[in-house]
């Protein structure tokens, strides 16, 4: 709030000597952009092409040989979003500096509708590997959590804890490890927690982005294994209302999914709002042979966003709310170490067979509520370029009920406030460079109740970056450097009684460095080296407890110094052709003081009895493996899809595997686009996919300690299918999906799963999904 | 060359926020409340027709972590009958709580199981029943034969609706691998 307060009074008399359109009196707004619009394949003039440039609310239209120009313009950046009938729209982003010529290349229609599944920009912005879910493979995902829509992204996959929870991890780092970016805000909730799963509704999102590998330049520390970023899309920028319902029901937990979305732009005032709204409702999940009890959940979530939108500033407040209740398998809470192994004999959860369905939660169970609330405010510094500030504040409150205390209190109680702040500055070019610079501060608290699993701790971070960019010709370098300091004051009680109040500071520097190589004909390489920190959590510090699930007791280290990650890629992007297009990332992750649960030689005995002890130690670790994705085109309407996902850690302290890393998995499908069916084409954009997940058993485990209690699962093949089609009734489109899950009913266990060694993973599901645009502006 | 100020009104603006956030107040936590937790198992043993009672007291007053467990040893006489019975405790509390009654509650959720272990002759019955008239076990005889010794082992288990039926074959056995551990006592026992 404070923020907008602050930069109104700034932006409110912008100098109308640099406004773009006062064109010719300012020396640097004389620029001229023009070239010719073409087929990409057969390089033919497309006449009649618009060419438009929102920044500027400016359009053209390329002339009877094919050119567009713009004049009067200054320096700055612009998109050049260009349309056409039977082409793809594409939008190039242009650094002005100078009067440019630059053709810009049309695909058609055809030959992208078949290829393009996750759509990543057309030219790369960075030399580290990104992929984005968007369109329709985002569609295709709509109905599941978080880390289960992002599955489908080639190094990407998941840990659960049960069919409930499930978490993403990037190249074989999750939690504490992989930052999750919620709509522009480092998502502050109790994520170290393998149990605790992102509070993000993933129908906010128009746009997920995975970003690979260490990235703590850019956001800070955490950033180790990766970043998610989940993006809405922006307000709207013309007048009407528009809206959307989606409409999910499931079989197997006989999930019921309402979602609906209403935006619009007011006619005479540049403000702009957002409504957005889910309810989720699913019962007990099914296995093959038995139902998991006590595994439904209930989830309801809401947002609103407002925007003020004038040519050289604009400011943006927004608010999301997130509330979940979601069982926790019965069987899942554990006693001691015997209870653990007879569960694991048992092969089952106990009472399964008598299990039944229903949508009832009983415990044990969590409850969790996320609350977000955003401003940012922007302000184009004309000559000097755009400077941004983001302020968040975040309050999540958790509660876990177990399972044999029938009072109304929870078992635990962790309430999280946190407050960021982020101001950019992003230069205009000056000749070929580029670049941003910026300064972020993370304020945070935790207060407990109930337990003193996780103490009450203040924190503060804070951290300044530069990032510049040289682009020349087809080469592209990268530099950046951040510098981070962090202050954790802890307040813990020893044995409930004498107060301690130790207090941390951790300093860090990171790093990127890329490269980026357009040899044309669109084929890229990429060279990158990036590095990220993260300071010790206050669990991994302190946590002193048995986890129930995984009958475990667990030991915080005070000791523990700061992780650091060093992260070596090398990638070749194929991309926009009509039969092949592809993608290989293969990359090496150094992790020093690499923190880790180690076991310890002797059980710790309770009055409970005994249970396996674990302490938190530090090792240097490597990660490293191989991304790929492929597309080919058999036939004009029938496509290939390949992913494969491979990751290698070692401790090479101990020179052993580690635990806990995802077995190989090899994601295959084929893809019919039927196009056009029924009388008149009532049927539009109709598909069938058919493939399936193979993943391997994971035999790179652990051999010098006694660090689990199972060998992994078998290998296992689930068979997938998925139709979608649009119906026109009348003039409103309706889309139609059904996608099949796990088709062959298969009984499998997944090696990420803190369940997997007494209950099986989910059976055969169908999803159905509706989604019906609105458009209230027409008529 | 006003642009060049804005930069440093939105640190002005940060530093501000920075303020407020830090200056929010930031008392000190109060201890966790705990719930009652059975830290003490209490065995009495009464011989039938003889004098000599027996107390064994297992317990952890320092919860999980900190020191383990300790027990006492019991001595028992050889060819005797003694009526046995547990209590619970929780001795963090001044005066310390009993919690047996919790368990007599809830008897239909819970059960005790004995094993003699390592060589010691023992033969044990629960002789309390729950409202199915399934064995509760925070009473028994324990009947002594020869000379022995080794370990017993009274396991306190939370079994809801998983309580193995009174009749049922084998039900000491599948009793144990039933439910959640809430509490594993051992006794050194020696039988002279």
């Amino acid at each position: 709030m404070l923020a907008l307060a602050g930069i109104y009074p700034a932006v409110a008399q912008p100098p109308a000597a640099t406004m773009p359109d006062a064109g010719g009196i300012d020396q640097d707004c004389g620029l001229t952009i023009s070239g010719k619009i073409l087929d990409h394949d057969t390089r033919s003039t497309l006449v009649g092409a618009t060419v438009y440039i929102p920044q500027l609310n400016r359009a053209a239209i390329a002339d009877e040989y094919g050119n567009y120009h713009f004049h009067h313009l200054c320096k700055g950046t612009y998109t050049l979003k260009v349309t056409y009938i039977g082409y793809e729209t594409e939008n190039f982003v242009i650094k002005l500096s100078s009067s440019t010529v630059r053709d810009l290349q049309l695909h058609t229609d055809a030959t992208t509708l078949g290829t393009v599944e996750i759509t990543g920009s057309h030219v790369k912005e960075q030399a580290q590997s990104t992929e984005t879910l968007s369109g329709r493979a985002l569609e295709e995902t709509r109905g599941l959590s978080l880390a289960e829509s992002l599955k489908g992204i080639a190094g990407v996959t998941t840990i659960q804890t049960g069919p409930t929870i499930s978490k993403p991890v990037i190249h074989g780092m999750h939690s504490n490890r992989v930052l999750l970016l919620n709509n522009g805000i480092r998502q502050e909730g109790q994520q170290w927690g393998t149990e605790h799963a992102p509070e993000i509704d993933p129908f906010v999102a128009s746009e997920m982005k995975v970003i690979k590998g260490a990235a703590g330049v850019r956001y800070g520390s955490d950033a180790i294994g990766g970043v998610v970023i989940v993006e809405p899309s922006p307000l709207p920028e013309t007048g009407g209302t528009k809206g959307e319902v989606n409409l999910v029901g499931t079989s197997n937990n006989r999930q019921l999914i309402g979602a609906g979305t209403l935006e619009g732009k007011l006619n005479n005032l540049p403000l702009s709002w957002r409504v957005q709204g889910s309810y989720k409702k699913a019962g007990n999940a099914r296995t093959p042979d038995y139902y998991l009890e006590n595994t439904g959940f209930e989830e309801q979530n809401f947002s609103g966003a407002l925007g003020y939108k004038k040519e050289r500033f604009g400011s943006e407040l927004f608010y999301s709310q997130f509330n979940t209740k979601l069982g926790i398998l019965k069987g899942a809470h554990i006693g001691n170490l015997t209870d653990l192994l007879y569960a694991i004999e048992r092969g089952k959860p106990e009472g399964a067979d008598e299990a039944e369905f229903t949508y009832e939660i009983g415990r044990p169970y969590q409850d969790v509520q996320h609350q977000l609330l955003k401003a940012k405010a922007y302000l184009l510094t004309g000559e000097a370029g755009k400077l941004e500030f983001i302020y968040g504040l975040q309050r999540n409150l958790r509660q876990e009920f177990d399972a044999h205390r029938n009072t109304a209190a929870p078992a635990l109680e962790l309430n999280l406030t946190t407050h960021t702040t982020e101001a950019i500055w992003e230069h205009s070019p000056i000749g070929n460079f580029s670049g941003s610079v910026g300064a972020s501060t993370i304020y945070q608290q935790n207060t407990r109740k109930y337990s003193d699993f996780l103490p009450h701790f203040t924190g503060l971070t804070v951290g300044a970056f530069a990032i510049e960019k040289w682009r020349k010709d087809r080469l592209q370098l990268e530099a950046g450097l951040r510098y981070d300091y962090k202050h954790l004051l802890v307040k813990k009680y020893e044995q409930n009684r004498d107060l301690q109040k130790p207090e941390f500071n951790f300093n860090n520097v990171s790093g990127t460095l890329g490269a980026l190589y357009d040899v044309g004909y669109h084929l890229t390489f990429g060279l990158s080296a990036t590095s990220a920190w993260r300071a010790p959590n206050t669990n991994e510090l302190f946590s002193e407890g048995v986890h129930h699930s995984s009958a475990a007791y667990e030991k915080g280290n005070p000791n523990l110094k700061s992780e650091q990650a060093y992260n070596f890629e090398a990638s070749v992007d194929y991309y926009g052709n009509i039969r092949f297009n592809g993608k290989l990332s293969v990359y090496h992750n150094f992790i020093d003081n690499y923190i880790y649960l180690a076991p310890l030689p002797e059980p710790q005995l309770t009055i409970r009895g005994a249970f396996p002890a674990f302490r938190y130690k530090q090792t240097n670790a490597t990660f490293s493996g191989v991304d790929l994705s492929l597309e080919y085109n058999l036939l004009p309407k029938l496509t290939l899809d390949s992913k494969t996902s491979i990751v290698r850690a070692r401790n090479t302290v101990t020179d052993d595997h580690l635990i806990n890393i995802p077995p190989d998995r090899f994601d295959n499908s084929l893809r019919y686009e039927i196009g056009e069916i029924g009388k008149a084409g009532l049927f539009k954009n109709a598909y069938v996919t058919l493939g399936g997940v193979y993943a391997a058993e994971q035999t790179r485990v652990p051999t010098k300690g006694d660090e689990d209690f199972a060998p992994a699962p078998d290998a296992y093949f689930l068979l997938q299918a998925e139709a979608g089609t649009t119906v026109y009734f009348g003039k409103q489109p309706i889309e139609f999906g059904i996608t099949g899950n796990n088709l062959l009913n298969t009984s499998y266990r997944e090696y990420l799963n803190r369940f997997r060694y007494y209950a099986d993973e989910m059976g055969r599901l169908l999803m159905l999904r509706v989604k019906i645009p609105l458009d209230f502006s027409k008529n | 060359m006003k642009n060049l100020f804005r930069p440093y009104l939105a640190l002005l603006v940060m530093g501000s926020l920075m303020f407020t956030a830090t200056s929010c107040s930031d008392d000190d936590p109060e201890p966790v409340d705990e719930e009652e937790l059975i830290t003490t198992l209490k065995i009495v043993l009464e011989p039938v027709g003889k004098t000599q009672t027996v107390t064994g007291t297992f317990s952890d007053t320092d919860g999980d972590g900190g020191n383990p467990p300790t027990a006492n040893t019991l001595r028992l006489e050889a060819n005797t009958t003694y009526n046995a019975t547990i209590t619970l405790l929780d001795e963090t509390k001044t005066p310390a709580a009993n919690l047996t009654s919790e368990v007599e509650e809830e008897s239909d959720e819970h059960e005790l199981f004995y094993q003699a272990l390592d060589n010691l002759n023992l033969a044990i019955t629960k002789t309390d029943r729950d409202n199915s008239q399934r064995p509760l076990g925070l009473k028994a005889q324990v009947v002594t034969t020869t000379t022995s010794s080794g370990k017993l082992r009274i396991t306190l288990k939370h079994q809801p609706n998983l309580k193995v039926g009174a009749n049922e074959p084998n039900r000491e056995q599948t009793g144990l691998t039933r439910g959640e551990t809430d509490i594993q006592a051992e006794f050194p026992v020696i039988v002279e």
